[in-house]
């Protein structure tokens, strides 16, 4: 169901979801955006390039989150503490980051209600990306930058106005009430996307990516390209998709606590022994893209990252991941 | 929704204090709650740990070191190398402590009635080893296998863990137990040498015969050669894996190698599997 939105109704819409639920949406910080509750619905600022520094999975996962508050040896759970939410404004990428982190938080034995609770409560008002930017790689793998997948509804920027694909249920109890977009509305809107991804290049071919990093597991390739890397970990903090995490106490405040954690650390695989089966970088930067492109794709047949370039442009050294994966592609063993 | 992050009160029913040098002791945990206690057994086979943890000083996952037939409580032996495991050696029976579980796979030792059972143990890595050897003592159990034979070492006869218990198993006749310590020692009337040299001395038969390898990784890397030797296939030798754990589940990324979480796939598998994942270890 198509829906329209002239722009300037836009905060007079926020306006009425925030009587029921919490919005969040991308507000202008300094240089960058981050998603933030909104107490004004002026404050939402739609037209962010790239995308914004800090990922939108802090809404689900976020970087330390009370897991169980504890009373006399008793652990009291938190994760019904959340309540109704709209994200407005998050791109596909992130979009499709959180469908990822489904498979690994909702599917097998075991569910983590922290994530469930959170998703269930939140609706997705997707913004599509009429205007890709220079660091984006959506289209390489495998997503697109109007890719509707997990949206509720999808925004389409056809100039003066939006046009609302109210997806599902939830979509339609936060856009039900506007009027139908015409057909020329719809039309437009389909040009725009059409476009949005034509414009994208393709800075490398996934076909057969597992198997080539497989096979490069015990290749000079990894002590070569991680030269430059400091173990910084703002890759991983800052992917939509890097989901590690510790679990400690915080004793003073009687909380149990998880908090995001990164495999680019030493420490993070240091056993009891002595031994660390990661001990150098090499091993870490290996790590990392491995689970994203060889490990990710074994066990969900996806690949792990959505191309939001977030690594690309907040690396200290500019490491690549574009590059990383065209070197593998293109690497012979001597 | 179930909160599998979510630990349930247990007591400690009984402390043992295992090797000499007073470095491993065990803990013998009894359920605050009858419904704890019926869904922890419906599912617990040996192999199988649990995440223990005294609040304020975290978590950590230790193997099950019991089997469900010794009564209706949880052994851990646990050794003392940091925080968690030194403020647990300083607790005594009565005190409360949390508990999550039973987690992992476990050994899928029902796959393999009918078959001869060789378990090879080294250290303290003996503990889920221990609880494999004890399930297949009990009566019913024991007549569905073959030949149950245990080769167990350590460095010096302190270092034994289960003392008692393991004294009985001599005075058996449906288990052959090979115990093994590095170098002679004055009254010591079993095997000297280290575990590999043993076992090829032994000799067991690989013929219907599946075998459980836990131990300190040079044990395990020169008793593979050995078991090779003799005839065993890879997917006829199972070990455990200790990686660094947090969630224990399968969610936090911790422990993975290659595309396997220890945690959740294992902590049990086949030399067979290991070799189809990256060197990881
Ligand atoms: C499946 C499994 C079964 C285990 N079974 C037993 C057992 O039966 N008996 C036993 O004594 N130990 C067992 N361990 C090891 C035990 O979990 C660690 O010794 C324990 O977590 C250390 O906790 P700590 O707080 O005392 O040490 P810390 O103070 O946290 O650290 C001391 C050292 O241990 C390392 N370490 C910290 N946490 C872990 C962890 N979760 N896993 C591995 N290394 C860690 C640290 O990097 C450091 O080098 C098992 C581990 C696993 C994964
Ligand atoms: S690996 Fe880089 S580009 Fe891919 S999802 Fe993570 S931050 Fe974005
Ligand atoms: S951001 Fe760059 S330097 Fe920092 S850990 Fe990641 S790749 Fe290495
Ligand atoms: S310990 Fe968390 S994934 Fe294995």
């Amino acid at each position: 169901m198509y829906k329209v939105l002239p722009k300037t109704d836009l905060p007079k819409l926020i306006g009425r979801w925030m009587e029921q639920a919490t919005v969040y949406a991308p507000v202008r910080q300094g240089d960058f955006t981050k998603f933030e509750p909104l107490s004004d619905p002026a404050q939402a600022d739609l037209y962010y390039a790239a995308n914004t520094r800090y990922p939108p999975k802090s809404l689900f996962l976020p970087q330390s989150e009370v897991m169980f508050r504890v009373k006399d040896g008793e652990f009291e759970s938190t994760e019904d503490e959340v309540s109704s939410r709209v994200i407005l404004g998050i791109h596909s990428c992130d979009t499709r980051a959180l469908q990822l982190l489904d498979g690994v938080f909702l599917t097998g034995d075991y569910q983590d209600p922290y994530w469930a609770k959170k998703r269930e409560q939140t609706t997705l008002v997707v913004l599509g990306c009429a205007d890709p930017c220079e660091t984006c790689f959506c289209t390489s793998v495998g997503s697109g930058p109007f890719d509707k997948r997990g949206a509720d509804v999808m925004l389409i920027d056809i100039g003066d106005e939006y046009v609302a694909d109210v997806r599902n249920e939830k979509g339609q109890a936060l856009f039900g009430h506007l009027p139908d977009a015409s057909r020329k509305q719809i039309d437009k809107s389909r040009q725009v996307q059409a476009a949005a991804a034509a414009g994208m290049k393709k800075p490398f071919e996934t076909e057969g990516i597992k198997d080539k990093l497989y096979s490069l597991f015990d290749s000079d390739f990894w002590p070569k390209i991680q030269q430059s890397c400091l173990g910084c970990g703002a890759c991983t903090f800052l992917c939509p998709t890097c989901y590690c995490f510790d679990i400690v106490d915080e004793a003073q405040r009687n909380e149990r606590v998880r908090n995001w954690d990164t495999c680019m650390f030493r420490i993070y695989s240091q056993e009891a022994s002595g031994h660390n089966p990661r001990p150098t970088n090499t091993e870490r930067v290996r790590q990392r893209i491995m689970h994203k492109y060889a490990y990710f794709v074994e066990l969900y047949d996806e690949i792990g990252c959505t191309g939001c370039g977030r690594c690309v442009r907040y690396c200290p050294v500019d490491l690549d991941i574009r590059q990383i994966i065209r070197s593998a592609q293109a690497w012979e063993e001597s | 929704m179930h909160n599998p992050y979510k630990p349930i009160p247990m007591r400690i029913a009984r402390t043992v204090v295992e090797t000499d040098d007073q470095s491993l002791k065990s803990f013998e945990l009894v359920f605050e709650r009858e419904a704890d206690r019926e869904k922890f057994f419906a599912k617990y086979r040996p192999g199988q740990f649990c995440q223990l943890s005294i609040f304020g000083k975290g978590e950590a996952p230790f193997g099950v070191a019991s089997a469900a037939w010794e009564g209706d409580f949880v052994r851990f032996t646990i050794n003392k190398i940091g925080v968690f495991t030194r403020a647990i050696h300083k607790m005594k029976s009565g005190d409360a402590i949390s508990m999550r579980g039973p987690l992992g796979n476990g050994f899928p030792i029902e796959d393999w009635k009918g078959s001869n059972i060789l378990i090879i143990g080294g250290g303290y890595a003996f503990t889920t080893l221990f609880a494999l050897a004890q399930h297949l003592l009990a009566p019913e159990i024991r007549s569905q296998y073959n030949d149950l034979t245990v080769i167990y070492g350590a460095r010096e006869p302190g270092l034994f863990l289960y003392k008692e218990e393991i004294e009985t198993w001599y005075k058996r006749d449906d288990i052959n137990l090979y115990q093994a310590i590095d170098r002679p020692v004055e009254g010591w009337s079993h095997f000297v040498g280290y575990v590999p040299t043993v076992t090829k001395e032994i000799a067991p038969s690989a013929e219907n015969t599946v075998s459980f390898v836990c131990g300190p990784p040079v044990m395990i890397k020169f008793t593979l050669p050995v078991l090779d030797e003799l005839g065993f296939p890879p997917e006829r030798i199972y070990t455990s894996l200790e990686k660094r754990m947090k969630c224990g589940i399968g969610k936090c990324g911790r422990c993975n190698v290659g595309h396997k979480y220890i945690c959740k796939d294992g902590p049990v598998f086949t030399f067979a599997e290991l070799r189809e994942l990256p060197a990881d270890l």
